[in-house]
């Protein structure tokens, strides 16, 4: 359940020029306009304490689904995963849940890089193009919540 | 009258003369006995039927007759004594007649008096007065004898003897020789609200309740659906001469054709909607998938499979010929050399297939030596309804195409949802290679020929390992879109789980799988050469469907295991099936839920459709119906075939077939209870005049044209004009007009999607718009010359509640309805003021006047009202014909009608699917301010309550 669906960048109809500098993978540009279809981010195995924030569920249904798991959940720490937009609600998320605890929770953030696939389909009248892909890259964050050891 | 009543007194007058009419006409022959009418039972009453002109009505019928009956009727000026005499005598010995016969049931008390009947007369002799005991005692004698003779002939074999898989199996085929049955019908028969579709029987919704279950299924487990009715259509030809044939079927402007370089190579498959030859942009034939069959080495020839949906068929097929100028039939029967041998070896006995053939008269052996002529039954495999000496391949001499019909050949499964590829590594396995010592033998089994042959197996090798890579992408939506994998796998019987469970993707992340290699993968897609499969190959699939081992054999041979529920080894050499794995993208338009339905799509050689169904929903699968796949689509917010293809000939009939649906349902209804759909200000509630509609906005949009030339100046609100304006003179402006057409040019839709979004102040949409042509005038009256008479679809979100349902009106808001807006989400839409009802009104005058009138019998008054209401050619609450104009009718114009809607469960919101009028949606749009663009009112046939909502053109 990660953040691919930032409002209005999914689907895009532009010469391939405007990518240019974020393409990793050399492309010659050429004036052929491109339909722009974003793959979904790589979905990795999910824990039971894996809790995945997007921007389109109510932020506060987010926010009492992670104290659900803390404090009903019985688990002793949860991790929070925001990618892109969604990151700056994952560190809401967690800072809340810290705030709402009276300091007993600790916090312990890692970022990182999560590559993502972009399809490029040709809108070219004599359809002598192939369907490129490209890949970009897009920060990440993972929060780890946690009760600290009593000792 | 309704159709009991009719049985009714059909019952009564079943042993009733025939009601004399004697005609001046006939004096001449002996009137008495042609006219009284000895005429069998049978078919009296049709004569009775027609005897009931209005100058005599005849016949026994209650009340008097509308036009007045007899009453009003003119008195003949003379009489010809001779004539009346007869006619009265004839008269006179039908009375008699009448009287002395019993009425109706042929029981003795019958003659009895009513006070003089007694409760179970007929069980019970005695309770009769003791002069009728001797014949009622006979009458019961008789219809004993007569009752057990019919049961017996009923039930001519035991309930043990027709479960006997022989008879069960004669009778199976007997039941498919008019609809095809899928082969998971029996399966799907035992758990889903059958119907009769297509020439198919189809599941359509399971009988237990799991609406949500699948919709859960769908969008984050798996869903599985046979899609074996679709029809596959293969084109065999040089790949030039194909692609110019085809090339008359579609449009560049419409998106990839066949010709899309990546379709072309094999790696994809491809989609498109197909017109007929030459004629877009008008006669769209329906929405077709292909996929083409990768290039062998150094070869030009090629193959094509079209999959379509059985109503487009009919279309497709001769249209397929036209241009392929395939006009030569191959009749299997005539020609051996060519016979398509899959198609017809059902039919035949076949004395190779030993196994099946002996599995299924096993236990009859005996009787079958006693009648050797009639061949022994066999599972139908296939199209069951079609003659053995129905051509299915064309070919042409001039071109070198060969067509052939596939139709049941292949068995298509499609899984939904993002699991959708945990449950497929779970059940396939690379085919695993055969041992040295049957790969010594020639056999008549294809895999230990194939096992042999080097190049075989090293591309066989190559799949396996796509395949096993492919098991470390552990969602469906994350791969190139419609990436084809052809593969070569094991029975999935034999890894069959003793119990049902659900297939999940790992949790830990498959360690053999290279993390590059999957990259690639994703990347490039599938290799072109893995695509290959040899379920291509028309003799591969018949030796796999021949050879395919029994459930029965199978379990001997699992039973026969030491360690019972291991997995069989060695692999029987039969469990090798060739299939291919075509990724289907979900959901590709829009912002939202992008790659939502994602799923894969399993072809099969046939007769293998139970031994895959089986493993998949052992592994936790939901099953669903033709209802789910109208619901998948609507939630990709996809045009489902044929709902919403309102210009393709298949459309158009199913909308003739759903509204003759709708009206039964609405006559069933009690007439106090049903909508009055007038009153409600619905002109159409059980179809769409599209071609009304689209004519309509373009008159509308010519007057504004017209008005605006005259006086630049005062440009007045034109939505309040438009409604003013006459529509009554514009009927008969008869210029013979083309049909009305969806938009399916990508470039106008595009630009059509970009012009109805709302801009923002975000900075990156508003340089987006920049480059668009800005939506002016000018711009508008371009758009509308090059697309007249077109319809768009579109997405209609709610912006507040409400659960927008079928062939409810997408209306054009107000400037004051746009202020309701503005005032915050709480406020609900505008109302429609209730309509009057003229025809009701009406009716109800006629209805007093007849009261009125001097009439006796007043207890026969409600039957002369039911009688007359049918006899008026329209249903009461519904407009009839020809309807007036459908814009202009209520207080907001329409634009146009939702063929899909429903409370969206992916949005959750009210979502709703239709087709709006292109003029009408820019003559709108261009009249909205920039932050209201794109906002429309909704409202339901059966509400007077408008709410608003949001169009979404989607590319």
């Amino acid at each position: 359940m990660m953040e691919p669906r930032i409002p209005g960048m999914s689907i895009a109809s532009q010469s391939a020029q405007v990518h240019a500098e974020s393409t990793p993978v050399t492309v010659e540009m050429d004036p052929v306009e491109y339909t722009l279809r974003k793959r979904l981010p790589r979905k990795l195995p999910k824990r039971r304490n894996d809790v995945y924030v997007n921007m389109k569920t109510d932020f506060r249904a987010q926010l009492a689904r992670c104290q659900k798991l803390l404090e009903g959940g019985g688990h002793r720490e949860i991790c929070i995963h925001g990618l892109g937009l969604a990151i700056n609600r994952a560190i809401n998320i967690a800072l809340q849940l810290q705030a709402s605890s009276q300091g007993v929770l600790q916090l312990a953030a890692n970022t990182s890089t999560v590559e993502l696939v972009d399809d490029l389909e040709p809108d070219d009248p004599d359809e002598a193009r192939e369907p490129m892909t490209r890949t970009r890259n897009n920060s990440a964050i993972h929060i780890k919540v946690f009760y600290p050891d009593p000792q | 009258m309704s159709a009991s009543k009719v049985k009714m007194r059909e019952r009564k007058l079943k042993n009733q003369p025939v009601s004399v009419q004697y005609l001046s006409s006939s004096t001449q022959h002996s009137g008495s006995s042609g006219a009284v009418g000895d005429a069998g039972p049978s078919d009296t009453h049709t004569s009775a039927e027609h005897a009931k002109t209005p100058q005599q009505p005849g016949g026994w019928v209650r009340g008097h007759q509308k036009d007045g009956g007899g009453y009003t009727r003119e008195m003949p000026s003379c009489i010809t004594a001779v004539a009346f005499a007869q006619a009265r005598a004839a008269e006179v010995s039908a009375m008699l007649k009448a009287v002395t016969k019993t009425t109706g049931s042929c029981h003795v008390f019958g003659a009895l008096p009513k006070h003089m009947r007694r409760r179970a007369m007929s069980h019970n002799t005695k309770r009769l007065p003791c002069r009728l005991r001797d014949v009622a005692n006979r009458m019961r004698e008789k219809s004993l004898q007569s009752g057990s003779k019919k049961k017996e002939q009923a039930k001519n074999k035991s309930r043990k003897a027709r479960r006997r898989h022989g008879n069960l199996l004669l009778e199976f085929n007997r039941r498919q020789r008019k609809n095809i049955w899928l082969e998971t019908h029996i399966w799907h028969a035992k758990r889903f609200h059958m119907v009769k579709k297509w020439g198919y029987c189809l599941g359509d919704r399971p009988t237990y309740k799991c609406y949500r279950p699948c919709y859960r299924a769908m969008s984050s487990h798996c869903l599985l659906q046979d899609l074996s009715y679709y029809c596959c259509i293969e084109l065999q030809g040089e790949e030039d001469k194909l692609l110019l044939a085809l090339s008359q079927l579609t449009s560049k402007e419409t998106g990839p054709t066949f010709a899309a370089i990546s379709s072309l190579s094999g790696q994809r498959q491809g989609s498109l909607v197909v017109y007929r030859a030459g004629e877009y942009p008008s006669q769209p034939l329906g929405p077709v998938t292909f996929l083409w069959r990768p290039r062998a080495q150094g070869s030009g020839h090629r193959h094509l499979w079209i999959w379509a949906h059985p109503t487009m068929k009919q279309d497709l097929l001769p249209e397929l010929q036209v241009v392929c100028q395939c006009s030569e039939a191959v009749y299997p029967l005539l020609l051996p050399v060519g016979i398509p041998a899959g198609t017809t070896h059902e039919l035949q006995p076949k004395p190779e297939n030993s196994s099946e053939v002996e599995q299924v008269t096993g236990t009859k052996r005996k009787r079958s030596s006693e009648d050797a002529s009639v061949p022994p039954a066999k599972k139908i495999l296939g199209d069951g309804t079609r003659s053995p000496t129905t051509p299915v391949t064309w070919k042409s001499s001039s071109t070198g195409i060969v067509i052939n019909d596939l139709t049941m050949e292949i068995v298509r499964y499609r899984l939904i949802g993002p699991q959708s590829h945990a449950v497929l590594a779970d059940i396939l396995e690379a085919a695993t290679e055969c041992d040295e010592k049957s790969r010594a033998h020639p056999s008549s089994l294809w895999w230990p020929e194939h096992c042999r042959d080097e190049n075989k197996m090293n591309l066989h090798k190559q799949q396996a390992e796509v395949y096993q890579t492919l098991k470390g992408v552990s969602n469906s939506g994350e791969l190139p879109p419609g990436t084809v994998l052809g593969l070569t796998v094991d029975d999935p019987r034999l890894t069959l789980p003793s119990k049902k469970v659900k297939a999940l993707a790992s949790v830990k992340p498959a360690e053999d799988v290279d993390e590059e290699k999957r990259r690639e993968l994703m990347l490039r897609g599938v290799p072109e050469h893995c695509c290959q499969s040899h379920l291509w190959e028309k003799s591969v699939r018949d030796n796999v469907t021949d050879h395919k081992i029994s459930e029965q054999q199978l379990n001997r041979m699992k039973s026969e295991v030491l360690v019972p529920g291991s997995r069989l080894t060695p692999t029987p050499p039969q469990g090798r099936v060739p299939i291919l794995l075509v990724h289907q993208p979900g959901k590709q338009v829009g912002r939202e839920m992008s790659s939502w339905g994602a799923g894969w799509d399993l072809l099969l050689p046939k007769g293998w459709g139970m031994a895959f169904w089986v493993p998949l929903v052992y592994r936790g699968v939901r099953i669903g119906g033709l209802h789910m796949s109208l619901k998948h689509s609507q939630n990709k917010g996809a045009p489902h075939f044929p709902h919403d293809y309102p210009d393709c000939p298949a459309g158009v009939h199913f909308q003739e077939e759903q509204e003759g649906e709708f009206l039964d349902k609405f006559k069933r209804r009690p007439p106090a209870k049903r909508t009055n759909y007038i009153k409600h200000g619905c002109l159409a509630p059980f179809r769409c005049p599209w071609q009304q509609l689209a004519e309509e906005w373009e008159l509308i949009l010519g007057e504004g044209e017209k008005r605006r030339g005259e006086s630049q100046a005062q440009n007045m609100a034109p939505s309040d004009t438009v409604m003013e304006e006459p529509m009554t003179s514009q009927r008969d402006v008869a210029k013979p007009r083309s049909r009305a057409a969806v938009l399916r040019n990508r470039k106008s839709l595009k630009l059509l999607s970009g012009w109805c979004r709302p801009v923002t102040s975000r900075g990156q949409r508003a340089c987006r718009t920049a480059e668009m042509p800005p939506l002016d005038r000018s711009g508008v009256a371009r758009f509308i010359a090059a697309h007249e008479m077109s319809l768009v679809w579109v997405r209609l979100s709610l912006l507040s509640k409400g659960k927008p349902e079928v062939h409810a009106m997408v209306c054009v808001p107000t400037a004051e309805d746009l202020q309701l807006l503005g005032k915050g989400p709480g406020s609900s839409g505008p109302q429609e003021p209730p309509h009057k009802d003229h025809l009701r009104s009406r009716t109800k005058h006629k209805k007093k006047a007849k009261t009125s009138l001097p009439s006796k019998m007043d207890s026969s008054e409600p039957a002369t009202s039911e009688d007359l209401e049918p006899s008026s050619d329209s249903t009461l609450g519904l407009w009839p014909d020809p309807l007036p104009s459908v814009t202009s009718h209520c207080s907001r114009v329409t634009l146009g009608w939702v063929t899909q809607g429903d409370f969206s469960l992916s949005a959750g919101c009210g979502e709703a699917l239709g087709f709006i009028s292109v003029a009408g949606l820019l003559d709108t749009l261009a009249k909205q301010s920039m932050e209201h663009r794109g906002v429309v009112l909704l409202r339901n046939p059966a509400s007077l309550h408008y709410r608003f909502a949001k169009v979404n053109i989607e590319v």
